[in-house]
C-alpha cells in the first residue's frame, strides 16, 4: 500500500511500532471509501424501477420465505421488521442517501455505519440476487466501519481544514490515547481489506488452475456465449472468434490471478499487474454485462494502488479545480491559479473520521 | 504527527494491550477466511463449527469466478399454468418463455438489471441445489421447499393468467450445452434437453403481494 517498510532491524523496530499508531494508507482508504460507495449508489439508482421486487413488497422471495430462511442463517436485514411497503422504501431511500453520504465522506464514520446496515438489510432481504460484486459490498461495506476512510478526499476532511482544531502534539493523554487506538482499528481494518482482495484473486486463481478449460485455453470463449452475459452478442462472438486472443485471455486471467498475490512484493510489477486488472475488469462490465461487478472490483483493489498515484491524480483535480475557479472569475485572481491544495490533505491523524 | 509522543505507564500498557488483542482478533479472522476459501483440509476440517460460525451469515466468501470451470451450458425456464373458470373449465395456457424474457432484457443494456441478469437464473440454481437426482417435491419445511414456492411464484409474477383462478403451475428446463469453438475440434452434443417438472398445485394465498 504504502512505501514497503524496510526490514526492521531490531533498532528499527522502535521506530516503526509509533507509525502503527498513526493513520496508514488514508488516501487508499478514501478510494475504497468512494468507490465502494458510489457503485453501491449507482446500483440502487439503476434499480429504483424494480426496487420493489427486487428487495420489497413485490418479491417473489416473500417476506414469509425469507423469515424461514432468516431463523436457520440468523443474517441480519431491518427489513424483517416490518413487511410493510414504507418501511422498505424509507430503508430503500436510507441506503441510497447513506452511500452518497459515505462517498462524500460526510459525517463518515456514523455514515458508514448507516451505509453498512442498509447494504446487509437490502442483500440479506434476499440473498438470491447478488453476484460476485454485491458479495464485496457487503464485504467492504463493514470493514469500512472500522476504518478511517474519511480522513482525506471528505467533506469532513475539507471542514476540519476550514475550522482546525488543537494542533495534536497539544492534545492530553486521554484524547492522544484515544485518536492512538482509533488509528490502530484503521490499520487492522486496513489490513482485513487488503488481505481481503488477496484472497479474492487467490481463490479465483488457483481454483481455476484446476479447471480443464483454463488449462486448454478455451474457457474465456464460453462466458461469452452465455445468454445471460452476452448483452452484445456481436462482439462476444468477435472476441470468442479468435483462437490466439481466447488462448492469450485465458491463461493471463489464470496467470494474473494466482501471480497477484506474490507480486505485492514487488512494487512495479504489483502496478502493472493492478493496472492490468483494472483493463480486464473494464472489458467484462461491457462483454459480460456486469458495470456493478467490475466497479466493486475495482474500488475494493484500489486498495492497493500507490500513493505517489493517488497524490498525483489529487494535484491535477486541484489544478483542474483552480484553473476552472480562475476562469470563471477570469481576472480578479490572478496569480492564483495551480495554487497546490494542502489545506484540504491534512490532519491525517485527527480526532474522528 | 512530527513529535514522538512519551506515554505514560498505563497508557503504554493500554496501548500494548490493545494491540495484541487487536493482532490476535485480525489473525484468527483472516486465518478463518482462509481455511474457508481453501479446499477442504485437516486444519479447516478440525476447526470447521469455528470457521463456520465467523463466516456465516455475513462474511461469506464466493470468489470461484468461474473456477473450476465456467458454466458451459445454456439453461432456459419456462412456465405454464392452468386456470380454472367460473363455469368450472379448466385451461392450460401456453409455455412462457421466463429465461428468454430476461434474455432479451439484456440484450444491449449497458447495466443489466439484476431482475433479468440474477433473479430466475440464482432461484434456478437454488432449486437445483436442493433438489437433487429427479424433481420429486421437497420435504415440506426443508429449503428444496422454499425453492420449489419461490420459483412458483416468479412464474405467477410473470404469467398473466387469461382469465379465471390459477390452480397449477408447470415449469420446463431446455439445457443447451454452448458449441465449441469453431476453431475447436472437439465434439459436443448441443441438441437441447428438455425437462419438464410435475405440476404444482395453487393456492390462492400462494400469489400474495406479487402485483
Amino acid at each position: 500500500m504504502t512505501a514497503p517498510a524496510p526490514a526492521p532491524a531490531p533498532a528499527d523496530v522502535r521506530s516503526v511500532l509509533p507509525r502503527l499508531l498513526t493513520t496508514l494508507a488514508p488516501y487508499q482508504a478514501a478510494v475504497v471509501r468512494i468507490g465502494t460507495a458510489g457503485t453501491w449508489g449507482a446500483y440502487l439508482l439503476r434499480e429504483w424501477g424494480n426496487r420493489r421486487v427486487l428487495y420489497g413488497d413485490r418479491s417473489p422471495w416473500s417476506a414469509e420465505l425469507n423469515d424461514r430462511l432468516l431463523a436457520d442463517t440468523h443474517a441480519f436485514t431491518a427489513l424483517s421488521w416490518s413487511d410493510g411497503r414504507w418501511w422498505f422504501e424509507a430503508v430503500y431511500l436510507l441506503a441510497l442517501l447513506s452511500a452518497g453520504a459515505v462517498a462524500l465522506g460526510w459525517r463518515t464514520r456514523a455514515s458508514t455505519v448507516l451505509f453498512a446496515l442498509t447494504v446487509l438489510s437490502l442483500q440479506n432481504r434476499n440473498v438470491f440476487l447478488g453476484d460476485g460484486g454485491d458479495n464485496l459490498v457487503h464485504l467492504m461495506a463493514i470493514y469500512l466501519v472500522f476504518t478511517r476512510c474519511g480522513a482525506v478526499w471528505s467533506l469532513d476532511a475539507r471542514r476540519r481544514a476550514r475550522r482546525p482544531g488543537r494542533d495534536p502534539a497539544e492534545w492530553g493523554e486521554p484524547r492522544a490515547l484515544a485518536d492512538a487506538l482509533a488509528a490502530m482499528l484503521h490499520n487492522c481494518a486496513m489490513l482485513v481489506i487488503a488481505v481481503q482482495v488477496v484472497l479474492v484473486y487467490a481463490t479465483a486463481g488457483w481454483y481455476k488452475v484446476q479447471g480443464s478449460r483454463w488449462q486448454d485455453g478455451t474457457a474465456v470463449f464460453y462466458p461469452l456465449q452465455l445468454d445471460y452475459f452476452t448483452p452484445w452478442p456481436e462482439l462476444s462472438g468477435l472476441l470468442g472468434g479468435s483462437l490466439l486472443v481466447t488462448f492469450v485471455l485465458t491463461y493471463g486471467t489464470v496467470v494474473m490471478q494466482v501471480g497477484f498475490p506474490f507480486s505485492l512484493a514487488a512494487r512495479r510489477l504489483k502496478n502493472v499487474l493492478l493496472a492490468v486488472m483494472v483493463v480486464e475488469h473494464l472489458a467484462i462490465a461491457l462483454l459480460l454485462g456486469l458495470p456493478f461487478f467490475s466497479l466493486a472490483m475495482v474500488s475494493a483493489d484500489a486498495v492497493f494502488l500507490p500513493t505517489a498515484f493517488l497524490l498525483a491524480v489529487q494535484g491535477r483535480a486541484a489544478g483542474w479545480w483552480a484553473a476552472r475557479r480562475a476562469g470563471r472569475t477570469a481576472g480578479e485572481t490572478a496569480g492564483e491559479t495551480a495554487r497546490p491544495v494542502d489545506a484540504e490533505v491534512e490532519p491525517v491523524g485527527g480526532a474522528d473520521g | 504527527m512530527s513529535a514522538v509522543r512519551v506515554w505514560s505507564k498505563p497508557a503504554r500498557v493500554v496501548l500494548v494491550v490493545a494491540g495484541v488483542g487487536l493482532g490476535a482478533c485480525v489473525l484468527a479472522f483472516l486465518g478463518a477466511l482462509f481455511l474457508h476459501v481453501a479446499p477442504a483440509n485437516s486444519l479447516s476440517k478440525e476447526y470447521r463449527t469455528q470457521v463456520d460460525r465467523l463466516v456465516y451469515p455475513e462474511f461469506e466468501q464466493n470468489w470461484k469466478l468461474f473456477a473450476p470451470d465456467p458454466l458451459q451450458r445454456n439453461v432456459a425456464v419456462d412456465a405454464r399454468v392452468q386456470s380454472i373458470g367460473p363455469d368450472g373449465t379448466v385451461v392450460t395456457g401456453d409455455w412462457h418463455g421466463l429465461s428468454a424474457e430476461d434474455w432479451a432484457a439484456i440484450r444491449h443494456d449497458p447495466a443489466p438489471s439484476h431482475r433479468d441478469q440474477n433473479l430466475l437464473r440464482r432461484a434456478w440454481d437454488f432449486y437445483e441445489s436442493t433438489h437433487g437426482e429427479g424433481d420429486a417435491r421437497a420435504v415440506p419445511g426443508s429449503r428444496g421447499q422454499l425453492a420449489e414456492r419461490y420459483l412458483e411464484r416468479i412464474a405467477l409474477q410473470r404469467i398473466v393468467s387469461a382469465g379465471g383462478r390459477v390452480i397449477q403451475v408447470q415449469l420446463r428446463v431446455t439445457v443447451t450445452a454452448v458449441a465449441p469453438p469453431a476453431w475447436s475440434r472437439e465434439q459436443v452434443d448441443t441438441a437441447p434437453h428438455v425437462r419438464e417438472l410435475p405440476w404444482w398445485p395453487v393456492q390462492p394465498e400462494d400469489g400474495k403481494g406479487l402485483s
